[in-house]
């Protein structure tokens, strides 16, 4: 198997899954607590990319490709994906006049 | 030969599908169109009987692993005989019809009735096995219920048809359970198939008999038949008198090699009670049509005694052979009866509708001379059903008493005692009907019915003096009977005698009483000279649907209350609304996850999540 890289990175694994963990934690805490569904999309798209991270942290430190193939997937669709939520977000805006979370909740029982 | 076979029994199917479908308003075109399909039939069935060619042809219509049903044609001497009589005498009624319900509103439904019945009829005498005639058993009487209803707006009528499709479906279920063991028993239902190989049994005959009981109108179901005269009197003369009542004795005779002894017996003593019973009730009747219904009950009970009388012996010289004589005399006095039953429901047809629509007898009189064509017709069918020598009846009701008198004494007793009640209740409608003077104005008033209805009346009348001698000395048609003429006892030497003697004797004993007794007015004399017998009399017919009727609202109604009870308690209430009921509260239980709130989703997710970690981690 041929080694990515020549030189050893300068920090190991666990810094790099430290960072994402991070990441994944601000996202999710964004998620369950900011009221403003733009940010709340945000927040997910900061989830999806804590987990990009780790993918290539494991990618690098294993020495296979398979994780960086993995987050040319996620990216790709994460882009379609993009698209689709900020449209659905732009028409609900249309439609209600807000964006906020309190206030979207006809589908209450 | 075959092709006209399925021709005739498919005719009358597409004329009633026709006519439901797109001739309900065109009720001219309608009728013409039924009339002239029951001339195709006739037609039909005497050029099958001219062939003489005998065939049978089934094909599989239904399998189920091992148990098949199949749709087959028997033609073979018996059904010939019978499907000349229904073509024949279905015809004509149709014929009659034409001038009977030219002023009715629904003559569409009327005549379309008629072709569904005489494809179901015609289904029966064909069938070649006993899951097809239980088919087209239960379509006769869908057409009966039809057909009875026809004037649905008086209740009484409406009332009758409920009366006879439920009492024919309490003798259908007997036949039904005798259909399902004859096949357990002998693994086939095929009437050839049954005939070459069965399994001896008493339940089998007398559950199959049931059917016949429900439909042939038999002690203890002939209740339904009297009522049954609320239906247009063509349909009486056809349905209720010459053919469908009749189908329960062709059934018997189409299975009589399943037939026991301890079987005939039990059908003999019902025949020959319901004959002696059928006589009483019709001497107290007021209306002309249940006149001539009890008097069908009794002719009925007639052949079904003959049928249980079953076979004798005979001796040819050297040779002795033993021949299936009970079904030769039943077949022959149906023969016959047919005929001359039907000519008189169908002169009954042309003085009620020539009095305007009057059936009390006690309000007739007179119409010897106003209705002469009526009048010469309606005296040779009372003359043919009294047994006046050398007319139908004469032949065929001498040949039930002989083989009475030779099988058994006592039945023969009754039989003889019958028949002078025949002759007495016969001719005292005769008399009080077409003698005297009028005694309303309806009588007044009548008129002779037109050519259309009195040329059917003139046939049958030619048929009821010579349809029995045909059988024998004039050989006019030899190809009809087939092997059922071989089968009719004949009486020789002096049991000839004997019988003459005695059936002369009866029909001039009961005929000249009737005569001598009853006087033309406007009450009935033995209601003034006899009350205590006449109510007796009356009691008597009244007895079994004072039974049936203490039984159905006493007994059957309080059990079927109980049953509701149970039902809305246990099923309804415990099972099906108790069922309902917890869903309905776990439904409560799970709304209140749903809050509105996304964030709420999102801590569901959460807990989802740790919850399918934890499984899958082994925690629990």
């Amino acid at each position: 198997m041929i080694p990515l890289l020549a030189t050893a990175p300068a920090y190991g694994l666990p810094s790099y899954l430290f960072v994402s963990a991070l990441l994944f934690a601000i996202g999710f805490f964004g998620v369950l607590l900011r009221k403003n569904t733009l940010v709340i999309y945000m927040c997910l798209e900061l989830m999806l990319l804590a987990s990009t991270l780790a993918l290539v942290a494991f990618s690098k430190f294993n020495g296979t490709l398979d994780g960086n193939v993995f987050v040319f997937f996620i990216l790709t669709i994460a882009a379609a994906e993009v698209a689709v939520g900020l449209a659905i977000i732009v028409a609900l805006f249309r439609k209600r006049h807000t964006v906020q979370v309190e206030e979207l909740n006809q589908l209450k029982h | 030969m075959l092709q006209h076979a399925i021709l005739i029994l498919l005719l009358p199917l597409a004329s009633a599908v026709v006519i439901a479908l797109f001739l309900r308003k065109q009720g001219a075109i309608a009728s013409w169109l039924s009339t002239g399909v029951a001339g195709a039939i006739a037609a039909i069935s005497i050029i099958l009987l001219q062939h003489g060619e005998r065939f049978e042809s089934s094909v599989e219509w239904l399998r189920f692993g091992t148990f098949s049903v199949s749709l087959g044609i028997k033609y073979d001497d018996l059904a010939a005989l019978m499907l000349f009589i229904v073509g024949f005498v279905g015809f004509l009624i149709h014929l009659f019809s034409l001038g009977y319900m030219h002023d009715d509103q629904a003559r569409a439904r009327f005549f379309g009735g008629l072709s569904i019945f005489m494809f179901s009829m015609i289904g029966i005498v064909l069938a070649d096995n006993l899951f097809m005639i239980f088919i087209f058993w239960e379509l006769v009487g869908f057409s009966s219920w039809l057909l009875i209803n026809h004037y649905h707006e008086k209740q009484s009528a409406a009332d009758a048809s409920k009366k006879a499709f439920i009492v024919n479906r309490v003798g259908d279920f007997g036949f039904l359970l005798g259909i399902i063991m004859c096949y357990w028993a002998n693994g086939t239902v095929n009437f050839t198939e049954l005939g070459q190989n069965h399994v001896f049994s008493t339940a089998v005959p007398l559950l199959l008999f049931c059917g016949a009981m429900g439909k042939s109108a038999q002690m203890p179901l002939q209740v339904w038949l009297p009522d049954a005269m609320e239906g247009p009197t063509p349909v009486s003369a056809l349905i209720h008198a010459a053919t469908m009542v009749a189908a329960g004795i062709f059934m018997l005779c189409r299975i009589n090699v399943l037939m026991v002894p301890q079987a005939l017996e039990v059908i003999m003593w019902i025949g020959t009670v319901t004959a002696v019973y059928a006589a009483l009730c019709a001497i107290v009747q007021r209306d002309i049509k249940k006149v001539l219904a009890y008097s069908t009950l009794s002719q009925l009970g007639y052949m079904v005694a003959a049928f249980g009388l079953g076979s004798i012996a005979l001796e040819h010289g050297e040779h002795k052979m033993v021949i299936a004589a009970g079904v030769g005399a039943a077949m022959f006095h149906l023969t016959t009866h047919a005929f001359f039953k039907a000519l008189m429901f169908l002169g009954s047809g042309s003085v009620i509708h020539g009095c305007h629509h009057e059936q009390d007898i006690f309000k007739m009189g007179g119409l010897r001379k106003k209705m002469p064509i009526t009048f010469v017709t309606f005296s040779i069918g009372v003359l043919a059903i009294i047994g006046f020598p050398w007319l139908a009846g004469f032949f065929s009701k001498d040949a039930i008493l002989y083989l009475a008198m030779e099988k058994n004494t006592a039945v023969f007793a009754v039989l003889a005692f019958t028949a002078v009640l025949t002759s007495f209740y016969m001719v005292r409608l005769w008399k009080i009907t077409f003698l005297g003077e009028a005694r309303s104005d309806e009588a007044k008033h009548a008129h002779e019915s037109g050519l259309v209805m009195t040329l059917p009346l003139i046939i049958l009348a030619v048929l009821s003096i010579f349809g029995a001698t045909g059988w024998f000395g004039l050989g006019l048609y030899p190809k009809l009977a087939g092997s059922i003429a071989g089968l009719i006892p004949e009486a020789h030497g002096a049991a000839h005698t004997t019988i003459l003697l005695v059936s002369l004797a009866v029909m001039t004993i009961g005929g000249g009483a009737a005569l001598f007794f009853y006087k033309s007015a406007a009450t009935d004399t033995l209601e003034e000279k006899f009350r205590f017998g006449f109510s007796m009399l009356t009691g008597l017919k009244e007895s079994f649907d004072k039974v049936y009727d203490y039984y159905v609202a006493k007994v059957q109604q309080r059990f079927a209350m109980v049953l509701n009870f149970l039902e809305q308690i246990v099923l309804a209430g415990a099972i099906i609304r108790g069922l309902a009921g917890f869903a309905g509260l776990v439904g409560y239980g799970a709304r209140a996850f749903y809050t509105g709130s996304l964030q709420a989703y999102a801590y569901w997710f959460l807990l989802g999540a740790a919850l399918l970690w934890a499984y899958a981690a082994g925690i629990f």
